[in-house]
């Protein structure tokens, strides 16, 4: 376990290499410049004043300079300091990624509580009216944009329930029933398309089980149907429901950078778009960095539960 | 007494604190707005996010009206010398800092110098530059000697913010405004919001009249909508015609407007083919129908103007004077066709695709242009690219939206002198700078007006930019706000009347 372990870090240190000198070279490749836009498209300043202010930043070293420096300071555990605000990168990141934690880990399991049963139901009742109507709404879940079901949710339910907080933020330490009640609508409009697709994938998952020889071999034994569906075939849909689950994290990441838009939560999503927009380097190359970070312990997380699933797996 | 007499003389006793209370409407303010300010010092950043903070933080010697008079603030009264090169300020008493101290001569020149160090970099220091020497002569006064004479400098000194001279070291105005406005900095949190609360030391008495002022930070305009339809928010300030269009009718919810100096423009690139002949510019001016383009793109809720707002009337020509504002496409055509080109001419248009206004202007000029022998290529570039082209002058021609100023040297100066600070078309013509010198050191109002009519006339057709028109400013607010003024320079200085029913 440990020389797994060992492997599985090292692996990521290779991609964080790797990832890093990409999203170094990306922010730098596209046009626009930091100081430029910080200024804006109508600023009365000099070249002088740029010039001086791109010094005062560190951003007139050659690119190799600054990159080396950047990994230095990384490697001491300082992220840098935003450009705009000069305040610490760490500190930036940290005031926000509780909150895209929240949403996401409350999509995620809202998504995982609603589609397993679905996905069961689709199955044992197959061809059945509940079957095609549930299928229906979850190609309508799909396809639909979750910013656009974002707003539709707002107007909703101000027209429904005025009082209700549907805007706005306010933290859990300091008013928890405040901050469920706004993350409700937030939550949905993230979590119905990933509910959607993963109650489609629990379908076919459970259909493929429910086919094979040993369910055929179970029932004839004389096993209980409730035993049948959920001690056999629904353990062994979960590894493909599994593989679907990881890759719908990173959907939920993407999709919680538009809610937040929406919805005007102070999350990590609306601080990266705001970075890029800014050409925030620092800023923008951590937090490419910990998103990928992220990705890789979601993926190792990922194959331990296969392991922990089916005993024919096993870590090498 | 009996039970019932004593709970009805507590309920009366009860309701009387609550009348007497509720007449001291001690609440918060809650405003909403989509862009979080990158930082608040006030020398240096000049977005509209920022301004908008720090309206109700920060004052100058002198203000500018809603009318977009001066007026005096820190300064009670000034006198200007016979030849116009020596201006004396007589400070106002019992004015104190944010942080307890309190305002003296030296905190007025430490500030003024501020903004003239190059090491500050900020963008006013070309508005303030007739001021040479800066001294106190006695406490409370202040002597400002002038390189030349400046009709404009009480104007833009309004833009020049008193800051404290001697800041603690861990101080960072550009994320803790230390002012003397009415409002106090309290608490940022970031892309979320910032909170001011009622400062109990303001020079003026009985202002300000709310408890404390939240900047909500929205980006969705949606999101904001409702929020002030459900009573969440009470102001949504400067907000455009689209926006205030759906808004009209709402119940609860008013609509308070003034003209905007900001315009509309498509600029041209005068150091390169097309652009750097006049007969192109000019039939790039008398093709695009202005008329046209404010129901388009404002809804009507605008007007087309030249160099200059038309709300600045004491300088401003009407457009009637500028021929090729009233001609067409076929007109258009006619001197193309004379000035030698056959084909229709080709062009790229860079369009500042962050604001909604620009992007909808650029459309419409396209058509328009291409009805009347151009070939209109059009770009919408995303904020980070605009700037850069714009700044480097890699471009033929953009479209963007300028701000404005109460005076018209700063419409002007920057925008077409020779070397000026946003004078991105590579303008150079030496008539032009000669006038624009001229009437900077102008004190006579008469022959200063001459001077600019001059200038209008001169660059409306000609220049390097074809200005389109001035929108209407909106500030959409909810029934129990008052007092609550705009100014055309998106300035919220009159949150400092501003109460709540």
């Amino acid at each position: 376990m440990a020389r797994y372990l060992a492997i599985r870090l090292s692996d990521l240190a290779i991609v964080l290499f790797g990832v890093s000198v990409i999203a170094f070279l990306m922010i730098r490749l596209i046009p626009g410049d930091a100081v430029e836009i910080m200024l804006g498209a109508n600023a009365e300043v000099t070249d002088e004043q740029i010039a001086l202010l791109r010094t005062r930043l560190g951003l007139d070293e050659p690119a190799i300079t600054q990159y080396f420096a950047w990994i230095g300071n990384l490697l001491q555990g300082d992220l840098g300091t935003s450009l705009w605000t000069g305040v610490p990168v760490t500190q930036e990141i940290g005031g926000r990624i509780w909150v895209t934690l929240e949403l996401s880990l409350l999509a995620l399991l809202l998504s995982v509580v609603l589609a397993v049963p679905a996905g069961c139901a689709m199955a044992y009742f197959r061809s059945s009216a509940a079957d095609y109507v549930i299928r229906v709404i979850t190609i309508a879940g799909v396809t639909v944009p979750n910013f656009w079901l974002g707003a539709l949710l707002i107007f909703l339910f101000f027209a429904l329930f005025p009082s209700f907080p549907s805007v706005g933020w306010v933290d859990f330490s300091v008013d928890p029933l405040g901050n469920l009640a706004r993350l409700l609508l937030p939550t949905i409009a993230l979590a119905v398309p990933v509910l959607a697709t993963l109650s489609r994938i629990a379908r076919s998952a459970m259909l493929d089980s429910l086919g094979q020889d040993y369910i055929r071999t179970a029932r004839s034994k004389g096993v209980s149907e409730r035993a049948v569906v959920f001690k056999h075939a629904l353990r062994n849909a979960l590894i493909p429901f599994v593989t679907a689950l990881g890759i719908s994290a990173g959907y939920l990441f993407g999709g919680a950078i538009v809610v937040e838009q929406v919805f005007a939560l102070p999350g990590l999503g609306r601080l990266m778009i705001g970075a890029i927009a800014e050409r925030n380097y620092p800023l923008v190359q951590a937090s490419i960095l910990l998103v990928t970070a992220t990705f890789v312990v979601i993926n190792f997380v990922i194959d331990l539960a296969y392991a922990a699933l089916d005993p024919r797996i096993s870590l090498r | 007494m009996t039970l019932i007499s004593k709970l009805l003389s507590t309920g009366a006793v009860g309701a009387l604190v609550l009348a007497t209370g509720a007449g001291v409407a001690a609440q918060t303010l809650e405003i909403a707005t989509d862009a979080s300010p990158v930082g608040l010092d006030p020398h240096v950043a000049t977005a509209f996010s920022t301004i908008l903070v720090n309206g109700p933080i920060y004052e100058g010697l002198t203000g500018i009206a809603a009318d977009l008079s001066v007026i005096p603030v820190l300064a009670e009264s000034w006198s200007v010398s016979d030849d116009g090169l020596t201006l004396t300020f007589d400070l106002r008493d019992g004015v104190t800092f944010h942080d307890g101290s309190a305002m003296t001569a030296e905190d007025v020149i430490a500030s003024i110098e501020r903004v003239q160090n190059p090491e500050t970099g900020s963008p006013y220091a070309s508005r303030i530059a007739a001021i040479g020497a800066l001294e106190a002569p006695y406490d409370g006064t202040v002597v400002m000697t002038l390189t030349q004479p400046s009709a404009a400098l009480l104007s833009q000194l309004a833009y020049v913010r008193i800051v404290p001279s001697d800041l603690a070291e861990d101080v960072d105005l550009q994320r803790q405004p230390v002012g003397t406005g009415p409002f106090a900095f309290s608490e940022w949190v970031p892309d979320t919001y910032i909170g001011l609360t009622a400062f109990d030391g303001y020079w003026e008495d009985g202002l300000p009249l709310v408890e404390g002022i939240r900047f909500n930070i929205v980006p969705e305009a949606s999101t904001r909508q409702v929020g002030l339809s459900t009573g969440t928010y009470h102001m949504l300030p400067n907000v455009d015609s689209a926006t205030a269009l759906t808004l009209q009718g709402t119940p609860g919810v008013e609509l308070l407007e003034t003209a905007d100096l900001a315009y509309s423009l498509i600029g041209m690139n005068v150091s390169a083919p097309p652009f750097d002949d006049p007969a192109v510019r000019r039939a790039v001016n008398t093709a695009i129908d202005r008329e046209q383009l404010v129901q388009a793109v404002y809804f009507g809720q605008g007007q087309p103007g030249g160099p200059l707002s038309p709300s600045l009337e004491n300088w401003a020509l009407p457009v009637s004077e500028f021929d090729c504002y009233s001609g067409g496409a076929e007109e258009a055509q006619a001197i193309l066709a004379e000035a030698g080109y056959s084909e229709p001419v080709a062009l790229t248009i860079k369009a500042l695709g962050t604001v909604q206004t620009v992007v909808d202007a650029a459309q419409v000029v396209q058509a328009q242009l291409n009805a009347a022998g151009f070939d209109v290529t059009l770009e919408v570039q995303e904020q980070g690219t605009f700037v850069q082209d714009w700044r480097n002058s890699n471009f033929q021609a953009f479209a963007s939206l300028n701000g404005g100023n109460p005076d018209p040297d700063g419409y002007l100066y920057r925008t077409f002198r020779t070397g000026g600070s946003t004078n991105v078309f590579l303008y150079s013509d030496e008539e032009v700078d000669a006038l624009l010198d001229e009437a900077q050191a102008e004190t006579d109002m008469d022959a200063r007006y001459d001077i600019y009519a001059d200038l209008q006339r001169r660059l409306a057709c000609e220049g390097p930019i074809a200005h389109l028109a001035y929108g209407t400013l909106y500030t959409a607010v909810s029934d129990d706000v008052t007092g609550y003024e705009m100014v055309g320079d998106r300035s919220t200085s009159y949150l400092r009347q501003t109460g709540l029913e």
